[in-house]
């Protein structure tokens, strides 16, 4: 009997399920708004207005209108507005900023830095003028002292992508592809104590960005890629017979106190650990934990 | 059982160990030219040896080179053109920015003169955006045509070997090859490099071994062969334009 019953119950689960899943099915969410809804997948231009040099503005309420009029219209304050305005009422206009940087990003973006040096990073006439040059700066200004920016709006790709340079304009899936929401994850530096521009007693952190950046020139995606600088890249200065001493300095000073905080390119979350090999192997000497220095 | 056996497989795929290849390029233009580092030319690594890569080599050779100045002529383009692309050796009207003085007056540039003027009618008449985006206004071929010309040519020597990597020498003519699997590959820039009066073909044997690191000694590479220097071009003169 009991063998019966098993396989009975297992094809009543079976006939039952889509009747449960209906009714755990849960009501939409109409304040979040997501392009991998299928009815979002259309070209971009059916909504957005591709605007030079930027596309400057949320798309208008028509966007919308043509499929969510029982959305729009419903209550004092529709959810659906709040995709957009600040404030979800039909007597105000204000609206969130345009890519609400509070917002997850909804589309990864493909960007052959490989292929761009090949065509903009000429940098041959260096300084003083290389803001007139393309080059990296064109894309990547300054953020703050030790962080370059990266680009947020379409000015320096629609430079040479609004109408002839494929992707164009209106070629949004060129560049743009569709991922699972997420978060712009923060850049991370180790050596924190590092200005860009102007850095240097001398100013002379002034080399052009792939000396020291030197996996950009090979890098066909963005996906994977790091700004790994190896401490090569800081030595050939910092660390040079001659010049400067300053990564032995610290090693010496490590030397006689294991809890010296390492503080020249440091903050001491990273001073404060063990050094790295490749930090010794500069200095020409095998690596040591601080837990082995007496 | 199965599942250490997986993760101590994955720990040594992790920690396997790799190596750096650290270019250094210099070139002499001529006997009486200083040497330089050869700045912003792609290199490519491709895995084997030379003798492995024996058909990759002879159609290299045996490809019609093209040089900036015949492309450029044989479209049409104004000797200011041709003058300004190679001022700065450049292969696409991208490369650098383009200056006032090479829109109006004595050093204007015919072909950049009327893409400006197309510019400013359609950019609102602002000047300094119709000049930053007057490159929209060319045709495509005096705007990148020699570049895709050429990417073509590489991507059709590529299918022979898949290059592991390919890395552009910066200013000084320095560039790294990283995370390399040891073992010998053979380095070259595929399609000869200008230098003036004569074309360079570079096509070396590079051991990799595992631990090889960006500190040791640049792979040294030049058009002459100099002491220290280890991978020595295959020089010629600059070809003839075919109008010529």
């Amino acid at each position: 009997m009991k063998t019966r019953i098993k396989p009975l119950l297992g094809l009543l689960l079976i006939c039952l399920y889509p009747c449960l899943s209906v009714a755990q099915k849960q009501p939409v969410d109409y304040s979040k708004f997501s392009h991998a809804t299928p009815k979002h997948k259309a070209a971009c231009n059916t909504c957005h207005k591709i605007t030079f040099p930027d596309i400057k503005d949320y798309p208008d309420h028509d966007a919308c209108v043509s499929c969510h009029r029982p959305q729009f219209f419903r209550g004092a304050r529709p959810p659906i507005c709040s995709v957009c305005h600040s404030k979800t009422s039909p007597r105000d206009e204000a609206r969130l900023p345009f890519r609400n940087p509070a917002a997850k990003l909804q589309f990864t973006i493909e960007f052959p830095h490989d292929r761009h040096q090949d065509v903009i990073a000429l940098l041959r006439f260096a300084h003083p003028r290389p803001q007139n040059y393309y080059n990296c700066s064109v894309c990547h200004g300054q953020r703050t002292p030790a962080f370059k920016a990266v680009p947020t709006a379409h000015a320096s790709c629609f430079n040479c992508h609004w109408k002839s340079q494929q992707p164009v304009a209106d070629n949004c899936n060129g560049c743009h592809k569709l991922a699972t929401p997420f978060t712009r994850a923060e850049p991370v530096r180790i050596s924190s104590k590092f200005i860009h521009d102007g850095g240097g007693e001398k100013k002379q952190h002034v080399a052009e960005c792939t000396t020291c950046h030197i996996n950009i020139t090979k890098a066909a995606t963005l996906r994977g890629l790091k700004p790994d600088v190896p401490v090569t890249a800081c030595t050939e200065c910092h660390n040079k017979e001659g010049l400067r001493q300053d990564l032995n300095k610290e090693l010496v000073a490590l030397d006689k106190n294991r809890n010296f905080t390492c503080a020249y390119c440091h903050a001491p979350n990273v001073g404060n650990q063990d050094p790295p090999a490749s930090h010794y192997l500069i200095a020409e000497r095998p690596p040591l934990k601080r837990k082995d220095i007496k | 059982m199965r599942l250490a056996c997986f993760a101590l497989l994955l720990m040594v795929l992790v920690q396997s160990p790799t190596g750096v290849l650290r270019l250094r390029v210099r070139v002499k233009a001529d006997d009486a030219s200083p040497m330089r580092g050869l700045s912003r030319k792609r290199f490519f690594l491709i895995p084997g040896t030379l003798e492995q890569n024996r058909a990759l080599l002879e159609a290299i050779e045996r490809q019609p080179l093209v040089t900036r100045d015949c492309y450029y002529k044989k479209l049409g383009a104004s000797t200011a053109l041709i003058d300004w692309l190679k001022e700065a050796d450049c292969e696409s009207v991208y490369c650098r920015g383009v200056e006032k003085e090479f829109v109006t007056g004595p050093k204007a540039v015919p072909e950049f003169v009327t893409a400006f003027t197309t510019s400013r009618k359609e950019f609102g008449n602002n000047e300094e955006t119709a000049r930053q985006w007057l490159t929209t206004n060319l045709t495509a071929e005096l705007r990148d045509g020699f570049y895709r010309d050429r990417q073509r040519a590489l991507q059709a020597l590529l299918k022979q070997a898949p290059a592991v990597q390919s890395v552009m020498t910066d200013r000084n003519g320095t560039a790294y090859f990283t995370e390399l699997g040891p073992g010998t590959y053979v380095l070259s820039n595929l399609i000869p490099t200008e230098l003036g009066k004569t074309v360079v073909t570079w096509n070396c044997e590079v051991q990799v071994k595992a631990g090889d690191l960006a500190t040791e000694k640049p792979y040294l590479v030049s058009n002459r062969k100099e002491k220290l220097v280890k991978c020595v071009g295959i020089e010629k003169p600059i070809p003839a334009c075919a109008t010529d």
